[in-house]
This record gives C-alpha cells, sequence and structure tokens, in this order.
C-alpha cells in the first residue's frame, strides 16, 4: 500500500523533477551479504519470478531515492563469471541485454582478493559499477585496515563500506549508484593490463570484432574480446550466431591464442585468470593492512574442528539433521491436523447447512478436501524452511555437504542430498522443494525424482495398518524392512538415473566453506515467507484442481436409485458382507479399477485396491480410507483402532501375505501424491518431469509387484 | 625427478603447506579450480579429509575451500616447509 502511494505520487510530481527510472544490478559473491542488502534495500518490495528461459530465480524490487525511481534486480550468487554454470551465464546476459544502469558488487571486505576478482569481471561488461564493501565491520574486528580512497582510485569506481544486518552505508551506497547512474561520477573504464603480450592480442580481436558495427552495438566489444581469448563457449556461439564475420574473428581468435599460449607455455584461459588475480594482489598490497596478527584459531576454525571432525562429524550431523525432522514434523504435524479438523468443522457446518445434492458433494468433498490437502502441508513447508535458511544462513550447509559426500557420491549423487533425502522420510512435498539446497541442476532433478520414493507420513500409517494384519508377530521388524527398503530402491534409482538419463561428466565438488555467521531473524523470516507463499500459490493450484478431478471420479456417476446407500450411516457394518454393492462401484474410479483388474492380477491386486491404489495418488493415506469405504467400514475411529476394516482385510480370501508384501512395495514406489507431483512440477518448471516420475515409478512398482508375488506364488508361498 | 619437485595434491596430509604449481584439469573443472584460487604460485595449507580420506579441506587465499579427492588429484603442487 505504501508503495503505491509512493508510486502515484512519483508519477504525478515526475516531470517537474526529472526523475528518471534508474536500473541497478545488484551482484556479489556467494556468502557476501548480497541477498541481506538487497532485503534491506527493497523491504517487502519484492517481485519474485524467473530469468527468461531457466529455473534461476530472479528477484527484482522497486524503491525511491529522493526523486529517483529505481527499479533493483537481485544477479544469483556466483564467484566468477564464466559460461560453466546457468547462474553465471545469466548474471552476464542480464547485464548484456538490460544493460542495466550501475551494477552494485557486493563485497565480502575480510575476503577482499576473491571478492575483487568477481567485480573486475563484472567492469569488463562496460556497465559502471560500484563496489559495497560489507561485513566492513567484521573486517575491522579481524584488525583488517582497507584504504578505500586509495582502492576506490585504484579501480576507478566508488567503495562504500557497509554492515548490510544493520542497514549501515546502504544510504551512501544507493547515493553513489544514483550519482554513477546519472553520469555524475565518471568510472572510465580503467581496466587492469593484463601484459603486453594479452593487450595486443586483446587489441588485435577487437579490431577484428570492429568490422561489424552492428555487432558491436549489441556485445561490449571488450568483454566479447576477453571471452574469446579465455575460450569461452558462449562467447564462441554470439559470435556464431550475430558477426557478420564470424569465420574471420574466430580464425584471428585462433590465431593470437596460438601465439600467446607458445610465448607463456600455458593455457591463454589460465593466463588471463592469472592476470586478474596477479592485479587484485598488486591493488590490495598498497591498500589493505593487517593491523593485528590473529592469534589462536578462530571460533570458525574451532566449531569446525567438531563439525568436521573425521569421526565426529557424521554423528554430529545426524543429530542436527534429527532435531530439524523433530522440530519439523512435531511442531508441523499437529498444526496440520488442527487444519484438518478447521475443514472438518466447515465440512459439518455446510452439511448442516446445506440441502443433500451436488453443490453439497461438490463443496464438501471437491472443494475444501481440495484446499484442506494444500494447508495440511503449509506448516510443514513452514518450519522446514525455517531450519534450512538457518543451515545455510549459518554456513553449516556446506559442511554437511563435505561430510556426508563420499557416500553419497557412490550413487552419483551430492553430500548435500542427504538433505532432501531426509526430509522426504517425513513429507516429499518439502523435501523436494529442498532440493534446492543442490545448486547443480543434474544433482537436483535426480534427488527430485527419487526421494518420493521413501517412507513418508502419508505412507506409514498404510503400511502400518498392513503390516499389523498380516505379520501380528513381528510388525516392527516388517514395518522397518519396508522403511529401509524406501531407502536402498531410492539409491539404486539416483545411481541408474546417473547412468542413463543423466550420464556424462559430474560437475565439480568444489566450494567453498565459509565462517560461520549468526543468521538474521530477517533474512529467515523472508526466506520462510518467500517459500510458503510460493507452495501455495504455485502447487496449491494444482493440488485443488487434482483433488477435485479425483473427487469426481470416485462419485460420479452415482449409482442408480435403488442401490444408493447413505453414506453417512455408521452402522452398517452388521448389515454389509464382501458382495455388498457400493457407491464407488458404479463411479468412474472402480469402472477404471474392475477394467484394471486383469492387469492388477499378476501383483496379485483385486479391483478393489486398484480404485484404493488411485484414490491414493491424492494423497497416500487416502488408500486406508477408500478401502473403509469399499468395504462398507466408513466410521474414522474403526480405521485407526484394531477394527473392522482390518478384521475384513483378514478374512476376505483375496488377500493374503505375499500379496500384502507385494502391495506395500508397489505403495511405497508408485505415483507419488498430487501434491508432491504439483510441487515437482513447481521446481522443475516443466510438466515433463512429474509426467515422467509418474510413469516411470509406475512402471518399477508394477515390475516390482509382480516379481515378488510370482516367484511367491512360484515357490508356494501364496497361500 | 628434477630439482623443481611437485606431487599432487591429493598425496598431501593435513597439516602440509604447499605452492600450486600446475592445474592439470580441463573444462569446467579447471575453471572452477582457477577461479576459486589454484593459480601457479599460489600457497595454501591441507586442514583435514573427511571420514574414508574423502573429500579433503584446503585453505587457498584466506577461504576454506572443499574438493573431492579425484579434483586434488588433477593440481600439481610443491611442498614447503
Amino acid at each position: 500500500m505504501f508503495f503505491k502511494h509512493k508510486h502515484h505520487h512519483n508519477k504525478h510530481h515526475g516531470h517537474h523533477h526529472g526523475g528518471r527510472k534508474i536500473k541497478v544490478a545488484i551482484a556479489g559473491n556467494p556468502n557476501a551479504g548480497k541477498t541481506t542488502i538487497f532485503n534491506a534495500l527493497t523491504g517487502q518490495n519484492q517481485k519474485i519470478g524467473n530469468y527468461p528461459g531457466v529455473t534461476v530465480e530472479k528477484k527484482s524490487g522497486h524503491i525511491f531515492h529522493g526523486r529517483h525511481e529505481i527499479e533493483l534486480v537481485d544477479l544469483p550468487g556466483t564467484y566468477s563469471l564464466s559460461a560453466y554454470s546457468i547462474e553465471e551465464i545469466v548474471s552476464r546476459d542480464f547485464v548484456i541485454n538490460d544493460k542495466p544502469d550501475v551494477i552494485i558488487d557486493v563485497m565480502d571486505s575480510t575476503n577482499l582478493e576473491r571478492n575483487l576478482y568477481l567485480l573486475l569481471q563484472f567492469q569488463e561488461l562496460g556497465i559502471p559499477v560500484v563496489g559495497a564493501l560489507n561485513m566492513s565491520d567484521e573486517a575491522e574486528q579481524k584488525g583488517l585496515q582497507i584504504n578505500n580512497e586509495q582502492l576506490s582510485k585504484i579501480l576507478g569506481i566508488p567503495l562504500i563500506k557497509t554492515v548490510g544486518t544493520k542497514g549501515l552505508g546502504l544510504k551512501e551506497l544507493m547515493r553513489n549508484a544514483v550519482r554513477v547512474a546519472n553520469g555524475r561520477i565518471n568510472t572510465t573504464f580503467r581496466h587492469i593490463n593484463y601484459g603486453i603480450e594479452v593487450e595486443d592480442a586483446h587489441h588485435k580481436i577487437i579490431n577484428s570484432l570492429q568490422t561489424d558495427s552492428d555487432f558491436c552495438s549489441k556485445f561490449p566489444g571488450h568483454w566479447m574480446a576477453i571471452k574469446l581469448l579465455e575460450n569461452d563457449h558462449d562467447a564462441v556461439e554470439k559470435i556464431k550466431e550475430n558477426h557478420k564475420h564470424s569465420d574471420q574473428v574466430l580464425e584471428e581468435t585462433n590465431t593470437v591464442i596460438q601465439f600467446i599460449e607458445k610465448h607463456f607455455g600455458e593455457d591463454s584461459e589460465i593466463i588471463i585468470s592469472e592476470q586478474r588475480y596477479g592485479y587484485i594482489h598488486g591493488a590490495l598490497k598498497e591498500t589493505l593492512k593487517h593491523s593485528k596478527k590473529l592469534i589462536g584459531s578462530t571460533t570458525s576454525e574451532k566449531i569446525d574442528n567438531i563439525v568436521l571432525n573425521k569421526y565426529l562429524g557424521i554423528p554430529v550431523f545426524l543429530l542436527i539433521m534429527y532435531l530439524i525432522y523433530q522440530f519439523t514434523f512435531t511442531l508441523g504435524d499437529p498444526l496440520g491436523l488442527v487444519i484438518e479438523k478447521l475443514f472438518t468443522g466447515l465440512k459439518a457446518i455446510l452439511e448442516n447447512n446445506l440441502p443433500q445434492g451436488v453443490l453439497l458433494d461438490f463443496l464438501t468433498g471437491g472443494i475444501i478436501d481440495g484446499v484442506g490437502g494444500v494447508l495440511v502441508f503449509l506448516p510443514l513447508v513452514v518450519f522446514l524452511f525455517i531450519c534450512l535458511s538457518i543451515l545455510e544462513d549459518t554456513g553449516y550447509m556446506a559442511r554437511a555437504a563435505f561430510v556426508m559426500d563420499k557416500f553419497f557420491h557412490i550413487f552419483g549423487l551430492h553430500g548435500r542430498s542427504f538433505i532432501p533425502f531426509m526430509v522426504s522420510t517425513g513429507c516429499a512435498v518439502p523435501g523436494v522443494m529442498s532440493a534446492r539446497v543442490l545448486s547443480n541442476p543434474k544433482d537436483r532433478l535426480v534427488t527430485i525424482l527419487v526421494s518420493p520414493i521413501m517412507m513418508c507420513s502419508a505412507k506409514t500409517p498404510v503400511i502400518a495398518i498392513l503390516t499389523a494384519v498380516f505379520f501380528p508377530k513381528n510388525a516392527g521388524l516388517i514395518f522397518w524392512l519396508v522403511w529401509l527398503s524406501g531407502w536402498i530402491m531410492a539409491f539404486i534409482l539416483a545411481l541408474i538415473f546417473r547412468k542413463t538419463l543423466f550420464a556424462g561428466e559430474q560437475t565439480p565438488f568444489v566450494m567453498e566453506l565459509p565462517p560461520y555467521r549468526i543468521p538474521t531473524v530477517r533474512g529467515i523470516y523472508q526466506h520462510m515467507t518467500e517459500k510458503s507463499g510460493e507452495y501455495i500459490k504455485k502447487a496449491g493450484t494444482v493440488i485443488l484442481a487434482a483433488s477435485i478431478i479425483i473427487w469426481f471420479f470416485l462419485n460420479y456417476p452415482k449409482p442408480p436409485q435403488e442401490f444408493s446407500t447413505n453414506q453417512q450411516t455408521t452402522n452398517v457394518e452388521q448389515t454389509v458382507d464382501n458382495s455388498t454393492i457400493n457407491p464407488v462401484e458404479f463411479s468412474y474410479g472402480g469402472k477404471i479399477g474392475k477394467f484394471m483388474e486383469p492387469v492388477l492380477k499378476p501383483a496379485g491386486f483385486d479391483w478393489k485396491l486398484g480404485v484404493a491404489l488411485f484414490a491414493g495418488t491424492a494423497a497416500k493415506e487416502v488408500i486406508i480410507s477408500t478401502m473403509g469405504i469399499l468395504y462398507g467400514v466408513d466410521d474414522e475411529a474403526e480405521l485407526d483402532s484394531d477394527s473392522s476394516l482390518q478384521q475384513k482385510i483378514k478374512t476376505d480370501p483375496a488377500y493374503n501375505k505375499l500379496m500384502s508384501v507385494s502391495l506395500m512395495f508397489f505403495i511405497m514406489i508408485y505415483i507419488p501424491c498430487i501434491a508432491t507431483l504439483a510441487v515437482v512440477r513447481k521446481e522443475t518448471g516443466t510438466w515433463k518431469w512429474p509426467l515422467f516420475q509418474v510413469v516411470y515409478t509406475l512402471v518399477v512398482a508394477y515390475t516390482v509387484a509382480v516379481f515378488i508375488y510370482q516367484t511367491g506364488l512360484f515357490f508356494g508361498l501364496g497361500v | 625427478m628434477t630439482s623443481d619437485q611437485t606431487t599432487l595434491l591429493s598425496d598431501l596430509i593435513p597439516g602440509q603447506n604447499f605452492k600450486v604449481k600446475k592445474v592439470n584439469a580441463k573444462g569446467e573443472i579447471r575453471r572452477r579450480l582457477v577461479d576459486i584460487g589454484f593459480i601457479k604460485e599460489e600457497p595454501g595449507k591441507v586442514l583435514r579429509e573427511a571420514l574414508f580420506r574423502d573429500p579433503i579441506e584446503i585453505e587457498i587465499k584466506n577461504t576454506k575451500v572443499s574438493l573431492r579427492r579425484s579434483e586434488a588429484e588433477l593440481i600439481n603442487v610443491k611442498v614447503i616447509d
């Protein structure tokens, strides 16, 4: 509201003051506090979207600085601007195509060398840069004295000391950014000198590039020339696609690269990186002083001595995961139940006040169950993302990957995959969302595809009832074996996907273990609200729509009049036996079940199970309630206790131990619930992957179930 | 053996200091290693190893960096005392 008001105000007076809309890109290394500064500058006026064509998140915001309207765009955090990761390509393409007026590069003052390496690469893109010397308080504590005036002269850009977490220096930062954007501060490009040979080569390539003036107005020539010298494949592509005389340019590039490599005895790509670091080294030699030598180990090192200890590392990690799991599910589940109760209450109110009929059916069975189905997961999502952002913001996430990598690497996964796996044993919805901790898209996709196979809290009651009915003596052991087999199957499938669909070179593990930092409440809050909002908006709509479709399939068409039994009657059990007609049998769902029976037979399932499994795609726990309806047991209390449903299943000749094993494996593996599929769709950005997941899990589940059942029959275990 | 003896970074044990001599990788992995600071003559230190000696933690350019052993095999270093 505040923002809208201001916006209006600006429009109204805009002409008088001549304020121009300024576009500012915020860049920086990971862990340099870029997000904190972006959040502090934009507050709640943020828009979250994606960069065109990729799933990299794009945050932007509008603010006002004096009479200027400013659009801030948050670029992904990267160490470099090579063409090897989507984030890096997205960053540089944004700068080239959208031509921001100024780039603010947020740097960690305690580690300027590494942070300036990125800054120089942004400078090469030909857009004015303003540097934020962030975490300057931490640098001072460490006894680092930065002569920012001198450094600013060397780099030819304004440098402003900031403390993002406390909001210090941000006004000054924006003031400078605006002045640079308006051309009041001259940041004429004082690019680094790469040495005579490289500069000469660089010059030759620029000359060759200038044979196409259209190309030169589109792409920064200086940057293009450096990237060509670096053998950057994306730059080569851009030349091939856009330059009139691409052949000559590439030929010239090859000639000069050959000359340089002969001269230095090293790849030109490496020479350029070394020159960059060399330049930074020189600049910092003059401007950075250590006023005190650090004695003893830092707090970070002390923590790492325990957390990364060879033998303690994994137990500590498992303990932390256990705490997160407990926190998320012991707080989230009861809240989920409360939400469920609210919706049950709402249903009762409607049932008491509306006439029986299609409208009431639709409202209670379709809409309310659907919306409830979205909201029951919300507490889990909220608590989980609180935990995950604490892990990320403190710097522990990188340690977790370090500790777990060896084991996960065996299956072609990354150490961080453990987190989505672990969370999925509670619920695959937040599990799939938490796969965001993986920055490599292949690792992330494989993890998303296999983690829903594990036991989740919705499968738990289903498997528990089946083990209780068929293995009353060692139900616990059997349950545990099924739980374990979930993990094993997920790992085996991950390995198979890695060797087939996602074959090829693995991306490097190389990563920074950042110093531990205390997360800010604001940062965590912002992260949590963002993720929950996304979940409700994007996944919620799909879940709702799908629940309505499944409800329809199980309830329509209605049975002919003479059979219409009353579902509200609770004491039907005395009068109903297995052969009793029930309404589901007439529905599309029932028809599908019957139609599928010949296919299900080899796995040992009858049509009733077919219907229950179909309904289970809405949510796995629905398998039980559907079986309850099919057996004419509609009282929830009875479903939970050692009840008539269990008795009925037990005495039904269609069921036996062997079939129950085949069924349990089928339930573990087959189609993830709709909520999960909706989240997979949201996280991967396409319907391709959830559809693939439906197909492959069905195939695997069916194969495994048939194999178990037929092998069992062969050895005479069927009866 | 020449006077300029080099070994692989993966052969070092925690506590040893080194100077980078050459990165023998190609493509993305080389780029990542160079970007994060494995450039000629850069000093560094092996800090620790995880269980089963993989991955390893290195200090380079004032930062702690983690590498898989297979990645450390691509880096030639000279041990310094």
